[in-house]
């Protein structure tokens, strides 16, 4: 808020002087941050730090320690990549249900759309109907398919995800709760079966110039997949970001995850942002205030898939291919379980989730069951058996620390009356006067708590 | 500004349509089998502080929603600062959005406090200015300079709100960490937030002592003479009722049984059957 008091221009030049006064605003930011909070500006400087480095370092030092003197679990190349990959989508499912309340259980749909965005735009998979576009690509002209650079394929990615993304909130509207959650769960599991079914698709359309003739074309390339997929090109540099490309790959995820959490921050401290809060904590009451509850969900849902659609693409585009099974359901789960492992509502929550999770699902599981195989081959392999050590992950998390790694100031207070009534305290507020009627929780005055009666019986939704 | 009328030209109710802030005609509201308001006639004139009244279940609530938006009507029309908020084209009936009846300039406050919990009281005024905002979503996600202009301008409207109901050293604090009479007061602020030219008020004095009724009707009265704003209130204190009403309109069972000055619905045989019975005998 500092910067937006002082004088700001308005148009292009003003947008640029603003920014430039924001950075030329950090280093003083951060001198004062330093000499406040000592411990925790030094802490997170070396995290900061850490994560940056640890592309090259993990890539050159520690695998060769890993090789040569000790079997470490640490995560390599590719794992990495995943971590900002799982991350960024953390980041878009946390705007779904973290700040906007509404719990989507497809969010894979979103993820598989981005994927075959990239495979089909990205591909030779398309030279076989006779279409044939290279525009910037990272291949020699006349080769067959579509070819377009990654950056403009991430562009695309995310308008055709985000259309997706407010087709599934379309029909959901009016649902809430358990109900929201049943028809995205659907979704999820019918996109993925899209792709997976429509291998040779036979269609034909004649309307006056347009005539369309299908016979048993290959949409999608069926449970094959598609592949080759061109990796991320940067091309005065000559950088290739692809699944040998080691440290540049997880630079690139870097890259996004880093402007995936700008985003989602600068929403969230927002106008839409305070209205996704509304609807939120009382879908009602924001309309009432004024609040475009149907606008401001389907952005939610819109925006929200959108990262997913980034992270589709940089995945497919990352690994040279896309398949169907890749975009299992248990995708969905494990996007959710990193969000609400992190903290729900929480951006820094659901990258630590999702940091934690992919880390624990690709190295750390893997490691253990490969020593375990090492000493005693006849036991079980922990790898196998992922989906229940989440679940015992979460059951342990939902005991213990049910508001996630980092919580949300809301979680935190949702879970904890205590908690709400030592940061009054805290706070210097005192508790409220004797004669003062106490407000019934939320959820409480539908049941009947409130002395008075509703005006018309069995009218639920009295106001 | 709105037109200020004399009290006695709002108390005889005679005035032509511009004087009218709220006009409803033949206004009717079933669920399933029950009547909940029948054939209402009611308007409000500019400027008048005017109380709806009426037993438990008479259908003033459900009145209060139908012009919110929130409930559409089985039948009737509803015109509100000569736009409609409800009409009929033939047996079909047309509502606004509630979100929409906002915008044209109601505010309103819920007879069980609904505030946004666990945003701060500062956040729960700025949603309601949400209405009045024009920047986009991709204006929020590039800071432009004008949504950061609009941002702090909306911050400033909202302190100014908040110092108006005395919760300016509050605006951090979460709406339900609040004690209740500060809840009611932020109510009104958010009301107040979407720049309305009708406050509905959904019984905003239930649960309070004496004192603190006394200080919210005052707050009214100031709300009309400052802000010119017209208020449609719910209340089952008849001391506030008779005290601060300009009109008031008796519902039983979904219909108006009596309409008037305080001094003449307090003569009323019927209402007095009705509703008034019991407590003008408590009373005396």
């Amino acid at each position: 808020m500092s910067a937006s008091t002082t004088t700001i221009g308005s148009g292009v030049g003003g947008w640029f002087g603003f920014l430039g006064s924001t950075l030329g605003s950090y280093p003083g930011r951060y001198r004062k941050a330093l000499k406040e909070h000592r411990g925790k500006s030094i802490g997170l400087t070396l995290l900061f730090l850490a994560i940056v480095t640890y592309p090259v370092i993990g890539h050159y030092v520690i695998s060769n320690i890993s090789r040569t003197v000790v079997p470490l679990p640490y995560p390599d190349d590719t794992v990495s990549t995943f971590m900002m990959i799982f991350a960024i989508m953390a980041i878009g499912l946390n705007v779904v249900v973290g700040f906007a309340g509404l719990l989507d259980l497809g969010y894979v749909a979103f993820y598989a759309i981005g994927a075959y965005c990239a495979a089909f735009l990205a591909s030779p998979h398309f030279g076989a109907l006779g279409i044939n576009l290279t525009f910037l690509g990272n291949v020699g002209p006349g080769a067959a398919g579509i070819h377009l650079p990654y950056w403009i394929i991430a562009v695309v990615a995310i308008i055709v995800v985000a259309t997706f993304g407010a087709l599934l909130g379309a029909p959901t509207l009016r649902l809430r709760g358990d109900y929201l959650a049943i028809v995205t769960l659907g979704f999820g599991e019918i996109v993925p079966l899209f792709f997976k079914n429509l291998s040779s698709v036979t269609f034909s359309l004649s309307l006056g110039p347009i005539n369309i003739q299908l016979q048993n074309a290959n949409w999608t390339g069926g449970v094959q997949g598609i592949n080759p997929i061109d990796p991320p090109f940067l091309p005065i540099l000559g950088w290739i970001f692809d699944a040998r490309s080691g440290p540049m790959a997880v630079y690139l995820g870097l890259f996004l995850l880093a402007i995936a959490i700008l985003v989602a921050r600068n929403l969230e401290l927002s106008r839409i942002g305070r209205a996704w809060g509304a609807i939120r904590e009382d879908e009602t009451a924001a309309e009432m205030m004024g609040v475009n509850t149907v606008r401001t969900k389907l952005l939610a849902f819109a925006l929200g898939a959108s990262f997913a659609g980034v992270a589709g693409s940089f995945q497919a585009s990352y690994l040279g291919a896309s398949t169907s099974d890749f975009f299992d359901f248990s995708i969905s789960i494990l996007v959710l379980i990193m969000v609400i492992l992190g903290g729900v509502g929480n951006i820094w929550g659901a990258v630590a989730g999702a940091f934690v999770l992919t880390y624990v699902d690709k190295t750390l599981l893997p490691y253990i069951g490969q020593r375990i195989g090492d000493i005693a081959p006849s036991l079980p392999n922990p790898a196998e058996y992922n989906f229940l050590i989440y679940g015992i992950i979460l059951v342990i998390m939902m005991r213990f620390r049910p508001q996630g790694f980092l919580p949300s100031r809301q979680r935190e207070a949702e879970l904890s009356v205590h908690g709400l009534e030592e940061a009054d305290l805290a706070m210097g507020i005192e508790a409220p006067e004797l004669d003062n009627v106490s407000v019934a929780p939320p959820g409480q005055e539908e049941t009947g708590g409130d002395a008075r009666t509703p005006e018309v019986p069995g009218e639920a939704r009295d106001l | 500004m709105s037109m200020l009328r004399l009290p006695e030209d709002i108390a005889t109710g005679h005035m032509d349509d511009s004087a009218l802030l709220v006009k409803s005609r033949g206004v009717t509201k079933r669920f399933g089998g029950l009547l909940a308001v029948n054939n209402v006639d009611f308007d409000i004139p500019r400027g008048s502080i005017v109380s709806l009244i009426g037993p438990n279940g008479a259908g003033k609530t459900t009145f209060f929603n139908m012009i919110t938006g929130y409930y559409i009507p089985t039948s009737g029309e509803i015109t509100f600062d000569d736009k409609p908020v409800v009409r009929m084209t033939g047996t079909k009936v047309k509502a606004l959005k509630p979100h929409q009846v906002t915008a044209l300039g109601i505010g309103r406050t819920f007879q069980n406090i609904r505030l946004f919990g666990t945003m701060s009281a500062l956040d729960n005024v700025r949603v309601g200015l949400n209405v009045h905002l024009r920047s986009h979503w991709w204006d929020s996600v590039i800071r432009t300079p004008g949504m950061l202009h609009e941002e702090q301008k909306s911050i400033d409207e909202s302190m100014e709100l908040l110092r108006l109901v005395d919760l300016d050293t509050r605006s951090e604090t979460w709406a339900r960490n609040l004690p209740y009479g500060d809840q009611r007061r932020l109510e009104i602020a958010r009301a107040l937030a979407t720049r309305p030219k009708l406050l509905l008020l959904d019984e905003p004095t239930a649960g309070m002592n004496s004192s603190e009724t006394r200080e919210m009707t005052d707050f009214f009265r100031r709300l009309r003479s400052e802000l010119g704003l017209t208020v449609l209130l719910i209340e089952h204190d008849m001391r506030v009722v008779m005290d601060i009403s300009d009109r008031i309109t008796v519902l039983d069972h979904g219909e108006v049984i009596a309409e008037g000055s305080p001094t003449e619905v307090r003569a009323n045989p019927r209402v007095i059957e009705a509703y008034l019975g019991r407590g003008a005998a408590e009373a005396s």
